[in-house]
């Protein structure tokens, strides 16, 4: 030690410099946490009382009259009950045997978890909600499938988001696994698939409108060939809804993509090396390293892409306009077309209704999936 | 501890300021401002409409110099084009500087909407649909044109149709210039009913009979088979207006005064009985005879597939007959005829809900035994000044809307497709010439106006539904039904069942009595 | 024959693997172009051609015609879209970027700092931010606004704000923040415009950026999160060690090593700020519409003109695509090799 590490006089500047930096943590978080608060709080209470209230235009102005859950009983009980949850069918066989399924499963979750040790009262009433919710919407979707039954915008909605992200996710990381290989011309991939994120949403369903079309579009003479010609698509529900997935899952597969190409390349490469040496083959190195790197970034992107798919409104509206009937209509397009005929209270609620499903969806993916799966690593 | 409690104190005493300030004083930068143009002391509004196509009357300069006009309207190129054509040179006349703001077409109620309502005012005026002023004059929103037009010689307010007169009113004020008319009419192939031997439709029985025998035939020559009707009938798009066009001839048989939507005794919706019942069947059997895709379509696929050539018979707006002549774009040129549409020679029995025969008693106004009711839908863009800009910009707005619609320019935008402005003035469907000039042959001029004229002189026209809250009668729960009953999710009892519960529930909630009224005073009836 | 199957290296596939990727890569990438190239094909037809029927090859199957580019880059529609891509392209970048530093600082901050906020503290806080809301609303200035909520909030915090001792955690926090993305934009489009209206700043860039920038911000936070949790936090502490403050560590350290989450996250937010339609349509009136405006305006009365749309549709694409090659190259492997080591 050399003598001239002497100590110094603490000095006004030692103390600003340490108070800045003890400051640090509300620095770098404040900015965003006012930014958020100042747009989100508004808006969200503002469409709560719009939602329950309603909308006229008058002199001066437009007036709000309070009409407490009226908007909300029209689409769960009144006028737009079938437009929103769908016609039920009776109960087939199947339908017993898929809710039978669910119901058994939620109650053994349940059974475990009041059976543990520590239980909150948050965490039971969330459980309960948890399976009430899950029972109710599998109720639904299993009686508006099958047998006669139409699905209602809220089952709709589900099936955009659920098979949509299945098959944007398995695509999205199979394609990544490929381009992080070490093959000449890999950058060309990277950047051709990333093509379809960047076009406007707008702009993607006027495209597939153009592609789609069984008149004007390119695979005409595709159609004519399979003898497909005076049929349309567009005049059968599951025909219309498929040809919107089809377009939702080209446009947001680059999402998953480009998040997983990230993280795959993040990979120390160490431990792969060292398992190849040992004698893994792919399989397991995947399984076994990097399936586990991955998890997290894959679960926030399911979860970011959960959320965003949940909105999905210009495909169904431009392709369709959300026909055959409303078999196409996402709750956001319901939402819209209330709006725009200044159903400005119907509306909200359509969009709060959306907001719970979302933040249920979330909390279950979040809580649940999330901890349980990190902690395994 | 003490200085806590200081602390504490003089926040309050802040607070407590800072509340009595803002609550007394008035905040200087709060009004939302429009111009800054200061009201310039104008005398009485007569003098200030001049005839913008006369040179202005001061020496000092131009009458509305230095004044901007904000005009709200959708992006073109049709009905925008000719305003900003136009603005130009009315700034060369005026030295008022007009500025067309265009957004998306779909969107153009809501953002003038909103504009208003929140007191925003950025547009002073409008270029919109008519039917929305039953929106927005009870509200005041817009400008009551009535004493300026009035005064206005230029703009020869009675060369308009007496139907745009009407439309563009409310209340029996005027509260928008027409620049364009709209009513449906269809169109047929000459040549291709003339071979096959096929009258042009009178009634929508023979509109289906002709749309079966065409159905399926060559009709533009290229080898593939076409279509016998082409009717749009995607959700969300003007399907709610075909749907009347079909029904008005069923249900209304006694006169403008009669209406088609609703009984006006007490207001329950026309639509369970058997004239409804029968329209809905004829719009969707007109499917059966148009391409796989027409539930998907909208009313610009149709044209396009009639302007190829490709359809016997479509339902449409007055854009046809100027798409028809065009060279560049049209295979059916010269191959075009109009006719009203067509009507029916059976007619709702209001008090049993059954259709019955034409006779003199129940069709007083049928042409050879068939009951016309030609359905107004939509009307026609027209200009709307916001009644609440400045004084001297709602002059220059009224000025520019009342330059656009005078005969000199109107007349020769009406002849031209691209415009997107149809006819709407007598003299417009009189003088020939006109057309001629911009490329109708004799036949195909004759064939066309002449269906205007006979769709407007009728005396048993239906107008749109007017009254509060339409858009959710129409748009939002007729749309609905409508489209489930396209797609056969629903029975044609079903279809209409449902309609009726959906616009009764309606009714009960907005008020069955103020409804009533409202719409009496829209169709005129006592 | 064995070689076949054999990869070189670690990363390098086999030659039948090669091959079978080459095959799926190639798959999609046709996947992906054909419909550009439909794109194109449109821009350069005229009306009636698209409506007679599918035609392929200009030239070969119809004759091409510039009518829809020369529409909207030189002709009747130019200056609109001069003036709207002009505002894409500042309004886009800048609100990615705005975000992306916002964001960035707040996912490290939750990564690696405890936050605990209370309950108490934050229904209070709320209740003020509330509170100068609807005062501004009603058309007080927004000074005073804040200055008077910010005092009541102080006051309350010292007496109320402290009793409730339930307090919240980083998870929390976090979810929070992506729940502000759930609600649909057309449930809190005209709450916004008013606010904005009230604050005189509709159609301005500004209102677009601000409003873009929070609406992503929580997508970043929750991308950069998961990011920068892979970077080990002992290059960070022995950074401390040797005396660096935390916003040297995060700024000569974290960020460095972020970089392939950085760039990934700034593409996605700048892909859909450039794309957004509906806040768009409302805070913007002359001056500040943006492209996504016209593309969709081109649906007229006449029905969709494709060919404008598709013109329009690939000037979109063509300044995304330039940055997106040009920034590929930094989502590349391998910059945490050695680090730990070194």
């Amino acid at each position: 030690m050399n003598t001239e590490s002497v100590e110094r006089q603490p000095s006004r500047l030692d103390a600003l410099t340490v108070t800045v930096e003890r400051l640090a943590e509300s620095v770098f978080i404040t900015p965003t946490v006012l930014a958020l608060l100042f747009l989100s709080i508004f808006p969200l209470i503002a469409s709560l009382y719009v939602s329950l209230a309603r909308f006229k235009i008058a002199k001066g102005g437009f007036t709000l009259t309070f009409v407490g859950l009226d908007n909300y009983k029209k689409l769960f009980l009144g006028t737009d009950r079938t437009h929103f949850l769908g016609a039920f069918a009776p109960s087939t066989p199947l339908s017993w045997v898929i809710f039978g399924g669910v119901v058994v499963a939620l109650s053994i979750f349940l059974a475990r978890y009041l059976l543990n040790a520590r239980i909150s009262i948050g965490g039971l009433i969330g459980r309960i909600l948890l399976t009430l919710g899950l029972g109710g919407l599998t109720w639904m979707l299993t009686h508006s499938i099958w047998n006669g039954g139409r699905l209602g915008t809220l089952s709709t909605t589900l099936v955009y988001v659920f098979l949509g992200i299945f098959f944007q996710y398995i695509l999205g990381l199979s394609l990544a696994m490929l381009t992080v290989q070490n093959l000449p011309g890999r950058r060309f991939f990277r950047v051709v698939f990333l093509l379809p994120m960047m076009i406007t949403p707008v702009g993607v369903a006027y495209m597939f409108r153009m592609l789609t079309d069984t008149s004007k579009g390119p695979f005409t003479p595709v159609w004519q060939a399979l003898g497909l010609i005076d049929f349309s698509w567009v005049n059968n529900p599951w025909g219309a809804r498929t040809a919107i997935l089809i377009a939702d899952i080209w446009q947001w597969t680059p999402f998953m993509f480009i998040v997983l190409v990230a993280a795959l390349e993040s990979q120390p490469v160490e431990p792969i090396e060292a398992a190849t040496v040992d004698g893994a083959n792919p399989w397991q190195i995947f399984r076994h390293i990097t399936w586990p790197a991955i998890l997290p970034v894959s679960m926030t992107l399911i979860l970011i892409r959960l959320i965003e798919a949940f909105k999905i409104v210009d495909l169904p509206n431009v392709m369709t306009n959300g026909g055959p009937g409303t078999s196409t209509q996402s709750l956001t397009l319901h939402a819209f077309i209330n709006w725009r005929a200044l159903d400005l209270g119907g509306s909200a609620a359509v969009a709060y209704i959306l907001l719970f499903l979302v933040t249920f969806f979330g909390m279950i993916f979040v809580n649940l999936i999330r901890q349980r799966t990190v902690e395994t690593l | 501890m003490n200085t806590k409690k200081m602390l504490v104190k003089l926040l309050t005493v802040m607070i407590i300021f800072g509340v009595l300030v803002t609550a007394c004083g008035a905040p200087a930068t709060e009004a939302p401002a429009p111009t800054e143009a200061p009201p310039v002391a104008t005398e009485a509004p007569a003098t200030e409409a001049p005839a913008a196509t006369e040179a202005p009357a001061t020496e000092a300069g131009l009458i509305y110099e230095g004044v901007t006009v904000n005009l709200l309207t959708f992006v073109g190129p049709q009905v925008a084009e000719p305003l900003q054509r136009r603005g130009p040179d009315f700034t060369a006349l005026t030295g008022a500087t007009i500025n067309v703001i265009t957004v998306p077409n779909s969107d153009l109620y809501q953002k003038a909407l909103t504009d208003m309502a929140t007191g925003t005012n950025a547009y002073d005026a409008f270029l919109f649909a008519p039917s929305w002023i039953v929106d927005f004059a009870p509200a005041g929103y817009i400008e009551d044109l009535t004493s300026r037009v009035e005064a206005d010689e230029a703009l020869e307010w009675n060369d308009v149709a007496p139907f745009f007169r009407d439309f563009n009113s409310y209340n029996g004020k005027v509260y928008s210039i027409p620049l364009d008319g709209d009513m449906h009419m269809v169109y047929y192939r000459i040549d291709s009913l003339a071979e096959a031997g096929l009258e042009p439709p009178k009634t929508w029985d023979e509109y289906l009979n002709v749309a079966k025998t065409l159905n399926g035939t060559d009709l533009n020559g290229d080898g593939e088979a076409d279509y016998g009707s082409c009717i749009s009938k995607a959700p969300q798009q003007q399907s709610y207006w075909w749907i009347w066009s079909i029904a008005a001839p069923y249900i209304q048989s006694q006169g403008n005064t009669q209406g088609a939507f609703f009984n006006t005794k007490d207001m329950t919706p026309l639509v369970n009985n058997e004239a409804f019942k029968r329209a809905l069947e004829v719009y969707k059997e007109t499917g059966l005879y148009g391409p796989p895709d027409e539930t998907n379509q909208g009313v610009g696929d149709s044209r396009g597939l009639f302007i190829s050539g490709r359809c016997a018979l479509t339902m449409d707006w007055g854009d046809i007959g100027t798409l028809a002549i065009d060279p560049a774009n049209s295979k059916v040129i010269d191959k075009v005829g109009a006719i009203v549409t067509p009507g029916s020679t059976e007619v709702l029995d209001w008090d049993t809900g059954k259709l019955v025969p034409c006779d003199a008693t129940t069709c007083p106004y049928a042409v050879d035994g068939v009951n016309h009711a030609p359905f107004a839908s939509f009307g026609g863009w027209a200009g709307a000044v916001n009644a609440a800009a400045d004084e001297k910009v709602k002059d220059a707005a009224y000025a520019f809307l009342s330059y656009m619609a005078q005969p000199a320019q109107s007349n020769a935008d009406v002849v031209v497709g691209a415009t997107g402005y149809n006819p709407f003035r007598i003299s417009q469907f009189t003088d020939q010439q006109a057309w001629l000039d911009a490329g109708f042959s004799q036949a195909a001029a004759d064939s066309y106006l002449g269906g205007i004229e006979a769709s407007l002189n009728s005396p048993n026209m239906v107008a749109d539904l007017r009254i509060p809250q339409n858009q959710k009668y129409i748009q939002v729960e007729l749309d609905r039904i409508l489209s489930e009953y396209i797609a056969g999710d629903l029975t044609t009892d079903e279809a209409a069942q449902q309609i009726y519960d959906a616009w009764e529930a309606i009714t009960e909630e907005v008020g069955r009595e103020g409804q009533l009224e409202s719409y009496k005073a829209t169709i005129g009836a006592k | 024959m064995k070689r076949w199957f054999e990869s070189k290296s670690i990363n390098t596939p086999s030659p039948v693997g090669a091959i079978l990727s080459y095959l799926i890569l190639g798959l999609w990438a046709f996947l992906i172009l054909f419909p550009l190239y439909w794109l194109v094909v449109t821009s350069l037809k005229i009306s009636s051609q698209v409506a007679e029927g599918p035609f392929y090859i200009p030239f070969v199957d119809f004759q091409p015609s510039l009518d829809a580019w020369h529409y909207i880059l030189v002709g009747d529609l130019s200056k609109d879209t001069l003036r709207t891509f002009t505002n894409t392209l500042i309004v886009a970048p800048v609100s990615a970027l705005l975000a992306l530093a916002l964001g960035a600082t707040a996912a490290y901050a939750l990564v690696r700092f405890e936050y605990h906020p209370r309950v108490g503290s934050i229904l209070t806080f709320i209740g003020c931010l509330i509170l100068s809301v609807v005062t501004i609303y009603m058309g007080v200035p927004w000074q005073i606004a804040l200055v008077v909520s910010a005092a009541v909030f102080i006051i309350l915090l010292q007496t109320i704000g402290r009793r409730f001792k339930r307090a919240l955690g980083n998870n929390d926090i976090a979810f929070w923040m992506i729940s502000q993305r759930m609600l649909p934009p057309v449930a809190v489009v005209i709450p916004i415009y008013i606010l904005f209206q009230r604050l005189h700043l509709l159609d301005t860039h500004a209102a677009l950026i601000i409003t873009y920038v929070t609406s992503n911000l929580p997508i970043v936070i929750w991308l950069m999160r998961d990011y920068i949790s892979t970077i080990p936090i002992e290059l960070e502490e022995c950074a401390a060690i040797d005396g660096a403050s935390r916003y040297r560590i995060f700024w000569s350290i974290v960020l460095p090593l972020a970089i392939p989450g950085l760039v990934a996250t700034f593409l996605f937010v700048l892909v859909f700020t450039w794309n957004e339609y509906l806040l768009a349509l409302f805070l913007s009136s002359a001056n500040s519409q943006t492209l996504p405006l016209t593309i969709a305006a081109q649906n007229a009365t006449r029905g969709p003109q494709w060919w404008n749309m598709s013109v329009l549709i690939l000037l979109m694409i063509v300044p995304v695509i330039v940055i997106a090659i040009v920034l590929e190259r930094y989502i590349t492997r391998g910059l945490l090799i050695g680090a730990v080591k070194g």
